[in-house]
């Protein structure tokens, strides 16, 4: 069995001339959760779109489930996608058959996963309401239902938390986890990184329909974590930035983060700090993807 | 192949079970069977005694007006009246409930007759007074007052009644024996029989008019209703974001042929439980159904009707689907509708003079253009026989016709399902259909 669930190959694509999606690539390993991060407009939905076959790429490749796109791999995705929607007078078990049947299922198994996963999702008993007679929550659970029904290999998730309340944050992600317990790969945009940060195993960065940033999120947070120091103090510190062994630093007035350009420059740094400011804390720090990215994107307009 | 079969099960379960289906599909047939009936009750419950003044200075009217109209039944309609002979059956029933009385005269000019006359229609004590001036004869002007003077059974009535009378005292005067210009003036009676291959019956040429512009005002509005519902499907499916999901899930031609195949075979349905319930209907009052309508419901007709109805469906479901793809709002759609109703009351209209002229070259040519046939062929096919080739033509070039629009329908569709926020211009609209 092919090792990638999926991999993209400078994926290319223009919107009126303006470039969307810029020689992007990147592979998933199966049985892994991906994280597709970037800020609202970076590319990710565009992207997604694209290895859904529902928009062409202008140039590149997608290889999905160890082969090309096709009618027959639809079965084995459970696709969430950013616009959602229900037909709104169907009921809410008409709705599981007819989504299940376009997946390939057979009624019968439809009907027993179905009640499954509605009692799952605290919505067993709803099964003759309509859906227009559902709460937005709960239409948020069903379009989630619809989208695990076929018990799909490869899970591919466009901004799976927005709108949804905490306690739906929550559920989603346990089904996240309980899916790749079972083996599921899931790949899952976000612009919210916080979420990421506790799920993936991997991730992509995009921005500006750019990669800056993939990797796993042990080796990323390996190469950045060791080296940020995490400073509480009181005073003027606008010499810290020109300081030799500082490679870069964020200040928020009485807090900053300080990336070193080499681990062993911290206690220099702290006699530095301890003859011009007040030092209230210092703290070696993991840096958030959030950082992260605020880094990358920046040393990216700089270079 | 099996997830156009899902769809199609979806979108006809959607429609079928509607309460709106259900209730047209019973109401339907019910309300034509009313329209055959109503009218000829109505005038019967409707009308109400009228009591009429006459003020008879000429003489000798006032009698004429309250015999009893005997003889003017008889078949043959006399010549006196031709023109009149529609209406007849209307005024014999008028009669009966007209009551007419004299107003004494005492001396008065006509004026104060009817000063005095107005006051008591006013007050409601009798409903018209009728004034015959002494030159009736020469003159042949009477005045009828009246709060309600919109009731023409009643007028036509006093008119063909006084020139009857009129007539008959001037043919006396010139010696002539009025039973002889009666005679010499019947009418004549054209029996018209429909020759058909399969024999030939005689019925009416008028019930063979309207029953063919019957039959087309249904398939029209059949055809317009399903199309409509086709188009607000798709553009619901657009509206309420679910067309990604479907397109990810199964081809998108399977979802649009399934689309329009499930919601045609939705209005098939109702279709021929209309036929069915019709039948039933039929067979249970047929003593009151008009003999000729009878002989024109043949299950040739029926037949036709099916076939035609399938074809007229896709080719203007098709169309609506496209258009439902292709717009964004209800507002978009019922521009782009309203076009699409045009172009099918062109064969309409054309229709009113093919049921009359069915073998016209305009006639010939317009309903083998198919966007025309479905309704116009089989207009000609009501009202006379075709040749057979013409029918197969029109039959032919309407399904090569469906098969370039499901071609076109579903590229247009594919593009048009995600494409979100502004209107397309046609230019974009057939840049989709050379996407891949």
């Amino acid at each position: 069995m092919n090792e990638q669930a999926l991999s993209l190959k400078d994926l290319v694509k223009d919107f009126d001339g303006k470039r969307a999606v810029d020689n992007i690539s990147f592979t998933v390993r199966r049985g892994d959760i991906l994280g597709l991060l970037g800020p609202n407009g970076a590319g990710k939905t565009t992207t997604i779109r694209m290895v859904m076959n529902i928009i062409a790429p202008d140039a590149g490749h997608i290889e999905i489930l160890g082969k090309n796109f096709s009618e027959k791999v639809k079965d084995r995705i459970g696709y969430l996608p950013e616009e959602r929607g229900l037909y709104r007078k169907l009921q809410v078990m008409d709705t599981l058959l007819f989504m299940g049947e376009l997946k390939g299922m057979k009624v019968a198994a439809i009907k027993e996963r179905g009640r499954l996963l509605l009692k799952q999702f605290q919505l067993d008993g709803y099964e003759e309401k309509k859906v227009e007679e559902l709460s937005k929550g709960m239409a948020q659970k069903l379009q989630f239902i619809i989208t695990i029904l076929h018990n799909p290999e490869l899970l591919i998730l466009d901004e799976p938390f927005s709108g949804l309340d905490p306690l739906n944050i929550e559920l989603i992600k346990d089904i996240i986890l309980s899916s790749k317990r079972e083996g599921t790969t899931i790949i899952y945009s976000t612009h919210l990184m916080e979420y990421a940060e506790k799920t993936v195993d991997s991730l992509v960065m995009i921005d500006k329909g750019r990669k800056v940033l993939d990797g796993t999120l042990a080796e990323i947070k390996a190469e950045y974590g060791q080296k940020f120091v995490k400073i509480q103090y009181e005073g003027d510190a606008r010499f810290v930035g020109a300081l030799p062994y500082v490679k870069s630093w964020r200040d928020s007035g009485r807090e900053m983060e300080v990336e070193l350009a080499d681990l062993s420059k911290r206690e220099q740094l702290l006699r530095d700090l301890l003859e011009k400011v007040t030092v209230n804390g210092f703290l070696l720090s993991e840096p958030s993807l959030q950082n992260i990215f605020i880094r990358k994107v920046q040393e990216g307009e700089r270079a | 192949m099996k997830k156009i079969f899902a769809v199609i099960k979806k979108e006809y379960k959607a429609i079928v079970k509607k309460k709106s289906f259900i209730i047209m599909t019973i109401l339907t047939p019910v309300l034509m069977g009313g329209m055959m009936f109503v009218p000829v009750l109505l005038m019967k419950v409707g009308r109400t005694e009228k009591k009429i003044a006459v003020a008879d200075f000429a003489g000798g009217y006032y009698q004429a007006l309250t015999a009893k109209p005997t003889t003017r039944q008889e078949p043959g309609k006399p010549g006196f009246d031709l023109e009149g002979s529609m209406r007849k059956p209307r005024e014999s029933e008028v009669a009966g409930l007209i009551s007419f009385r004299p107003v004494k005269l005492n001396g008065r000019d006509a004026a104060a007759v009817v000063r005095e006359y107005e006051q008591k229609v006013l007050k409601k004590e009798i409903d018209g007074l009728l004034l015959i001036p002494a030159d009736v004869k020469s003159g042949r002007q009477v005045s009828y007052y009246a709060t309600s003077i919109s009731d023409f059974a009643t007028n036509s009535f006093i008119a063909s009644t006084l020139r009857t009378v009129i007539s008959q005292q001037l043919l006396l005067e010139k010696q002539i024996d009025p039973a002889v210009v009666l005679e010499a003036t019947r009418d004549v009676l054209v029996d018209t029989f429909k020759v058909k291959k399969e024999g030939t019956t005689k019925s009416s040429s008028g019930m063979d008019y309207i029953m063919s512009l019957f039959m087309m005002i249904i398939l029209f509005g059949v055809l317009i209703g399903y199309g409509q519902m086709i188009m607000r499907g798709v553009l619901e499916e657009k509206s309420s974001r679910i067309s990604e999901l479907l397109i990810s899930s199964a081809k998108s031609t399977h979802l649009f042929y399934g689309k329009v195949l499930g919601i045609g075979l939705a209005g098939l349905t109702q279709v021929a439980l209309w036929i069915l319930l019709s039948i039933i209907l039929v067979s249970r009052f047929s003593g009151a159904v008009d003999a000729s309508i009878l002989s024109f419901l043949t299950p040739e007709i029926g037949l036709y009707f099916v076939v035609f109805f399938i074809l007229g469906f896709f080719i203007y479901a098709i169309p609506y689907a496209i258009v439902g793809a292709a717009v964004n709002t209800d507002q978009e759609a019922q521009q782009f509708s309203t076009a699409i109703v045009w172009m099918m009351l062109i064969p309409y209209f054309i229709g009113f003079s093919a049921t009359q002229n069915p073998n016209t070259t305009l006639a010939l040519v317009a309903s083998l253009i198919p966007i025309f046939s479905p309704i116009l062929m089989f207009m000609r096919i009501t009202a006379s026989t075709p040749p057979l080739w013409q029918i197969v033509t029109s039959i032919a070039l309407c399904s090569l016709t469906i098969w370039g629009l499901a071609w076109l329908g579903a590229k247009i569709f594919r593009v048009g399902m995600l494409m979100y926020g502004k209107k397309p211009t046609l230019g974009e609209i057939l840049r989709w259909v050379r996407y891949k």
